[in-house]
């Protein structure tokens, strides 16, 4: 069974409360039309980076829920960031995995391995505190809020179809570089509050 | 002719730079993270800075957090800065080679501020660096210079200036900047 990643971000954009959130790829096009604010910071480009981007976010700020919307292609590419997260352990991260068992972005190539690939299991193998699967919206929604309440870290597989859009079909958004003040404006701002 | 520099002259200068920084940013209204922490260093292990790396271990006012991969290092430093830690990078010349991806789209073209210490693991001690047997200590300035990164030589203790000098230019100018250490650290 899976989900339309659309649905999926729906779901957490109505649970995500004040959490930073670095969409990448696939998910970006869409999350800039779902939840556009300045509590996001789209890594796209960066062959993998989202996990770990994240990772400094919640480091620096183990105030602020930061919530990582990856790829299973992109993980691939920096699969040791498990490992780097869970030896951080930062209680205030999830990391949600959008898994269709293709680079979407590319073509729709299939990811080494396929679908079987266990994200979730190495992901509590690397030491994460917890990670599950879920292949439905009405699990997923069941579910959502207590995952991103819970100490991370935390890696949620979740089984999706491919996007409407990539970032090939529907560039756009602010530049990085402007998304990284924007972002570190306001986590400041966030703080004097 | 090159010396090695010890740990813990690096290690206080470290230190300076990053309280500096953080009293920067805490002039800058609130963009310094909170913490008792004076900053974070990005380690992938450099066989060169391996006395640096032992020293720190015992140097509670930073935080030395071990990456899988230098690429991560990169994107971690990005998240960091988002969210105003002081930070930079201590990587091995190969480490370099093996993010170059990730210092263009980051550190360039997405204008993070990123400082790196960089070991010249293999330079020989009678050689300049850029007349090395090893490929890997020849073509690291080059490479630099190709990706217009700034960056200078540690060649001794009279150099450890260039440490804040360059930190403060990575953020004065949003983007990388380096300092190579030239012979191994004792």
């Amino acid at each position: 069974m899976t989900m339309k990643p659309e649905d999926v971000l729906r779901a957490i954009a109505e649970e995500r409360g004040d959490a930073v959130v670095v969409p990448t790829m696939t998910t970006a096009p869409a999350w800039r039309t779902i939840a556009p604010d300045d509590l996001s910071v789209a890594c796209v480009g960066f062959m993998g980076g989202a996990s770990s981007m994240g990772l400094g976010i919640a480091l620096a700020r183990p105030e602020r829920p930061v919530v990582v919307l990856d790829g299973d292609g992109s993980l691939l590419m920096q699969l040791g960031s498990l490992a780097t997260i869970a030896g951080a352990a930062p209680r205030n991260f999830a990391h949600l995995l959008f898994k269709n068992g293709v680079y979407h972005t590319s073509g729709s190539q299939r990811i080494p391995g396929g679908a079987t690939v266990d994200f979730a299991g190495m992901a509590r193998a690397a030491g994460y505190r917890n990670a599950y699967t879920i292949d439905n919206l009405e699990e997923l929604r069941i579910r959502l809020a207590e995952i991103l309440a819970d100490d991370g870290p935390v890696l949620v597989e979740l089984h999706t179809s491919e996007a409407e859009q990539t970032p090939m079909t529907a560039p756009g958004g602010a530049p990085f570089s402007r998304q990284v003040e924007t972002l570190r404006d306001r986590l400041a701002a966030g703080a004097e509050a | 002719m090159p010396e090695s520099i010890p740990a813990p002259l690096i290690i206080d200068t470290l230190k300076e730079t990053f309280r500096e920084a953080r009293q920067a940013l805490g002039r800058d209204s609130a963009h310094a993270a909170p913490s008792d922490r004076l900053g974070t260093i990005l380690s992938v292990p450099d066989t060169h800075q391996k006395t640096v790396l032992a020293a720190l271990e015992h140097e509670p006012s930073i935080r030395v957090l071990t990456c899988a991969t230098e690429d991560e290092a990169n994107a971690i430093a990005a998240g960091l800065y988002m969210g105003g830690e002081p930070c930079l990078l201590m990587i091995q010349h190969a480490g370099l080679y093996a993010s170059v991806n990730t210092l263009r789209g980051v550190a360039i073209d997405g204008r993070v501020p990123i400082f790196y210490i960089i070991g010249l693991l293999s330079r020989e001690r009678d050689k300049d660096p850029s007349e090395s047997r090893s490929s890997m200590v020849r073509y690291c300035e080059p490479l630099l210079d190709t990706f217009g990164v700034p960056h200078a030589r540690l060649e001794g203790p009279g150099d450890l200036h260039y440490i804040p000098e360059f930190y403060n230019l990575s953020r004065e100018r949003r983007g990388p900047a380096a300092v190579l250490v030239g012979l191994e650290t004792i």
